[in-house]
């Protein structure tokens, strides 16, 4: 009998999730004195931490280059109603969990100075955060899931509050309502499905991912249900409408905070769509894709055109985010193989490509304390580092060929060609050449031309901390631009279990009372014990 | 009457007991004042260990009910004291700061605290309505004493007033409703109304008249719209550290007798009564729960917003009562142990922050103050994020249970009409996590006591609210264990 310690310690995804929390605990004892000595614990964990992911994602990489499903070995956690601790990392999730790993050593090499008061709080919070990002991605189980969704809030709260710009309090008060509003009617969702699940199960409860998997219900239940999971998620991502959150985030946050919300925060809108949405509830988002295609492709065009003419760096880069986002949705919606990876791959490009282009803006304001375009102009003279790490992140961004942002918006265009028809991917590849307008503007605006500001000619250019910060990101954009087969072919097998599950179901037409699928046999046992 | 009879009543003795003795003491020689925390603490460790004694099943006695079946002596009800020995535990530990840095620290206030304890341990172990009725008024003149206890305050002796005045109306209206039911049935003992009743084909309009007063009383003490007037003049005037105690305690025992009532009341008249307590308790719970949190919503004042969050809470708490069976009992007694630790804990640390007790006790005064005690402060943040049901807290652990409950009933509707009221308790829950954090000093602090006491107090307020809220797993168990046990 395993306990929670002994996998703690062992090279486990509980070791992942929860060695940056206990590793934040002596935070809290380092006082407002030791800001110096702060950044540098912080920096060592992060380290151990990105290590810890390189050990379990080598040890449990097939020969193929598939990543199984992993089990942690489910430990009972609220016996009474069947809640367990139980976490799996897949090909869905590894990628995803894989980057939040990465980026946590950045975001502190990114934070060095922009953070000036409350250095070991801000370390805390950032790896609290982590563990409550990772334990969303990895829970396997739906109370689990609940907790960690929740959990994630206080810390990205308290970043945004304490450190952000002006209206810092409005725009955390924002995103915390927002991001709860959504997640309490999804609790309520899953507790129905907890019930319906014990009715059919002869009376014993269980949250389990793949328990409730196996409820087949008629299609106007499914309907409320992915209504209260994909409001949650979309209100996450965000998709159109429910986007007003994020602007607000972005600019008010620290760069530390924009870099985790766009590089990691927001994906777990789309990850829950793709790992809990879609495959419950099949048949409601069947009924329910001409509306979210409708706002996948708003969200694209119209973040696009925002962003144009935005006069602030960082605003200009949030929009982008819903725009980039709305691809990804466009991909999910597609319900293709290739939709999906070029949609899981996009995730992770997201995360690198934005990342990147936030720690840029971050640093520039370091340096100048604002984000105007108009306060800029030709820093390429004066900064010629910093110009070209700037102009490889946008065209990345843009989807330069043989960098990654192509291959993800390529996929997710052909994919969705199979399935949705010409028109949302003429749309959507209409929103690829805004994409590059914008960020061509905001290249030219600050780093071309003449240099009109005198206090622009003292600048200095990125020093070796900040490359240090950069350089990761900047490596695994050129590496899944060139050789993407290595990052996709980890996620195939598992996509396409989901996406056979997925099909297999619609085929048929929903039952008309809610009923229990055998249990699905490819979960198999062998998985668990790869876990140690 | 006989020696196993008094051997059950020992939990009440011994909080009696301790009580007369701390008054005594405090007459032969004032010097031990400072000693009486230590000594009324003690009184309830022993009174705690008494209701474990008594509890059948696990030691000597396994007598269900004393005297003549008056009290019902259960592991239910043994749950129930826990929680209110906590309440008084986490009460008499914040006191002693506040009565010595208002150099009113004497004997009378442990005593009446006690004799509060006392009364509630008795009303709720009461299986008929007359016992109910005196150890509410046991309890309520000891409440109403403390209420005013700051003598010097106009603003307290004004709270117990309002305090006195409604608690008296609710008095008589509880003993007119006994009355009335006692016309109706012939009985005032719970399990024998509901057989009566259940012998009727319709209820008696006595009946109906007379169980809506005493739910009204009872609404009262657990401050349920639209009874809950008293509660913000009275939580403001009173004494901080007994708001903690105030604000929880007496809800713990009402709630139990809710049930018994209600528990009485279905019995009769078939599945239409039934749907039409069930509609009076959805009525009342949706009116707690969104005027509640609308109130607290435009508060300035933590004691009164702490007092509107309060009526919200029992407006959640009534979601596990619409559909009333033995399955209730168990999300009321965590959602009771829940607000106890997460309210009492949040009224520790405000009696400790605050040390003008006469004035307002803004929200904003509390600002940047999160950096300057960090202990406090970050007890304060998680009382107030278990309030408003984030995870891992046993706040979000008591929602989740009521709201399962509810959900599991088919009351969906009610559970997300919940689900919505709570996010407005976040977003003024979450005011007082930015005064303390993200908000500039604005008052340097003055005439502050904080002592060892009090912040043991929210200390384990707040470890209490995390770990079980973290690790529920036993007290669940043993909570199910207890409550459908018979």
């Amino acid at each position: 009998m395993e306990t929670f310690l002994t996998l703690l310690v062992g090279n486990t995804l509980t070791r992942l999730v929860f060695f940056p929390t206990f590793a934040a605990l002596p935070l809290f004892f380092f006082g407002r004195a030791r800001a110096q000595a702060a950044k540098v614990y912080s920096l060592v964990v992060a380290l151990i931490e990105v290590l810890f992911g390189g050990l379990y994602l080598f040890s449990h990489l097939s020969a193929d280059g598939s990543f199984p499903l992993v089990h942690d070995g489910a430990l009972p956690w609220i016996a009474s109603y069947g809640i367990k601790y139980d976490l799996a990392m897949d090909g869905i999730s590894m990628p995803l969990v894989m980057l939040g790993i990465l980026l946590l050593p950045v975001v502190i090499l990114g934070s060095w100075k922009g953070i000036e008061k409350h250095w070991p709080l801000f370390g805390a919070s950032m790896l609290l955060l982590t563990t409550g990002v990772l334990g969303t991605l990895l829970a396997y189980d739906l109370f689990l899931f609940y907790v960690y969704w929740e959990v994630m809030l206080v810390p990205m709260y308290l970043l945004i509050g304490i450190w952000g710009g002006e209206r810092r309090i409005y725009a955390a008060v924002k995103f915390f309502l927002f991001t709860m509003a959504g997640s309490l009617l999804m609790l309520i969702a899953i507790l129905w499905m907890a019930w319906t699940f014990k009715g059919l199960n002869g009376g014993a409860w269980s949250f389990a991912y793949t328990d409730l998997l196996r409820l087949d219900l008629p299609v106007h239940q499914q309907i409320w249900l992915f209504a209260a999971f994909a409001l949650t998620f979309a209100i996450k991502v965000p998709m159109f409408p429910l986007h007003t959150w994020l602007p607000d985030a972005h600019v008010e946050a620290p760069t530390g905070g924009s870099v985790i919300l766009a590089g990691i925060l927001l994906k777990l809108g789309t990850y829950g769509f793709l790992r809990f949405a879609i495959p419950l509830f099949p048949h409601a988002s069947e009924a329910a894709r001409p509306l979210l295609l409708s706002l996948a492709i708003i969200g694209i065009i119209y973040g696009a055109l925002v962003a144009w003419v935005q006069a602030d760096m960082k605003k200009l880069v949030a929009y982008s985010s819903i725009a980039h986002l709305g691809f990804v949705m466009l991909g999910l919606i597609a319900v293709d193989a290739i939709a999906w990876q070029g949609s899981l791959l996009q995730m992770v490009n997201h995360g690198l490509s934005t990342g990147a282009l936030f720690l840029l803006v971050g640093m520039l304001y370091d340096r100048r304390h604002t984000k105007k375009f108009d306060e800029f102009g030709g820093l390429a003279k004066v900064m010629p580092v910093f110009a070209f790490f700037l102009v490889f992140s946008s065209l990345a961004s843009v989807g330069l060929p043989a960098l990654n942002g192509f291959v993800g918006e390529f996929m997710i265009l052909i994919g969705s060609f199979r399935t949705l028809g010409w028109l949302p991917v003429a749309i959507a590849t209409f929103g690829v050449v805004l994409a590059a307008i914008y960020l061509l503007k905001m290249i030219q605006l600050t780093i071309f031309g003449p240099i009109t500001k005198d206090e622009n000619r003292k600048l200095t250019d990125l020093n070796g901390r900040e490359l240090a910060a950069l350089i990761p990101l900047c490596i695994f954009m050129i590496w899944i631009g060139v050789a993407p087969n290595t990052f996709l072919q980890p996620s195939r097998k598992a996509l396409d279990g989901v996406l056979a599950d997925y099909r297999g179901r619609i085929s048929t037409p929903a039952v008309t009372q809610a009923s229990l699928r055998a249990p699905a046999t490819q979960v198999s046992s062998n998985t668990t014990e790869a876990g140690r | 009457m006989n020696r196993a009879d008094w051997m059950l009543l020992l939990p009440e003795i011994v909080l009696c007991g301790g009580g007369v003795l701390v008054l005594m003491l405090d007459a032969i020689s004032p010097a031990l004042r400072r000693a009486f925390t230590a000594l009324s603490l003690l009184t309830t460790i022993v009174a705690a260990w008494a209701v474990y004694y008594v509890t059948p099943g696990h030691t000597v006695t396994d007598f269900g009910a004393t005297f003549h079946g008056l009290l019902e002596t259960s592991p239910t009800t043994a749950a129930f004291s826990y929680v209110i020995l906590i309440a008084t535990g986490l009460c008499l530990l914040a006191s002693q700061g506040y009565l010595r840095r208002e150099r009113i620290l004497s004997g009378e206030y442990h005593a009446l605290l006690l004799w509060c304890a006392t009364g509630l341990l008795l009303m709720l172990r009461a299986t008929e309505l007359l016992t109910v009725f005196l150890s509410l008024e046991l309890l309520s003149l000891c409440l109403y004493s403390l209420a005013a206890y700051h003598r010097k305050l106009a603003i307290s002796g004004e709270a117990a007033i309002k305090y006195f005045l409604m608690g008296a109306f609710v008095s008589a209206f509880v003993l007119y409703g006994i009355a009335l039911v006692y016309g109706a049935t012939g009985t005032t003992r719970f399990a024998e109304i509901g057989a009566a009743l259940a012998g009727q084909p319709a209820m008696p309009v006595f009946a109906i008249l007379g169980f809506l007063m005493l739910i009204a009383g009872f609404g009262f003490k657990m401050s349920l719209v639209p009874f809950h007037a008293w509660s913000p003049d009275t939580y403001q005037g009173a004494p901080s550290p007994f708001v903690a105690f105030l604000s929880v305690a007496p809800k713990v025992a009402s709630a139990l007798v809710l049930y018994r009532l209600l528990g009485a009341v279905v019995q009769g008249g078939g599945q239409v009564n039934v749907d039409r307590w069930s509609t009076v308790v959805a009525i009342l719970s949706v009116l707690s729960m969104v005027v509640g949190n609308l109130l607290a919503l435009v508060q300035r004042d933590l004691k009164r917003m702490l007092a509107y969050s309060g009526i919200a809470h029992m407006g959640y708490l009534l979601l596990a009562l619409v559909t009333l069976d033995r399955t209730s009992l168990m999300p009321v007694l965590v959602y009771l142990l829940a607000y106890v630790l997460m309210n009492a804990g949040a009224f520790t640390v405000v009696a400790m922050l605050y040390s003008r007790p006469g004035e307002q006790h803004l929200i904003s005064d509390l600002a940047g103050w999160g950096y300057r005690y960090p202990l406090l402060g970050g007890c304060l943040t998680i009382c107030m994020l278990s309030l408003g049901g984030i995870p891992p807290t046993i706040g979000f652990l008591g929602k989740y249970v009521v709201f399962l409950k509810a959900v599991g009933d088919g009351h969906v509707g009610l559970a997300i009409t919940g689900v919505l009221a709570s996010l407005l308790g976040v977003f003024y829950y979450l005011r007082v996590v930015y005064y303390l954090y993200m908000k500039p000093e604005t008052r340097q602090p003055e005439g502050l006591l904080i002592d060892v006491w009090g912040r043991t107090a929210a200390v384990a307020a707040a470890l209490g609210t995390l770990a079980l809220g973290i690790w529920p797993t036993g007290l669940l168990q043993w909570l199910i264990a207890a409550t459908t046990a018979k």
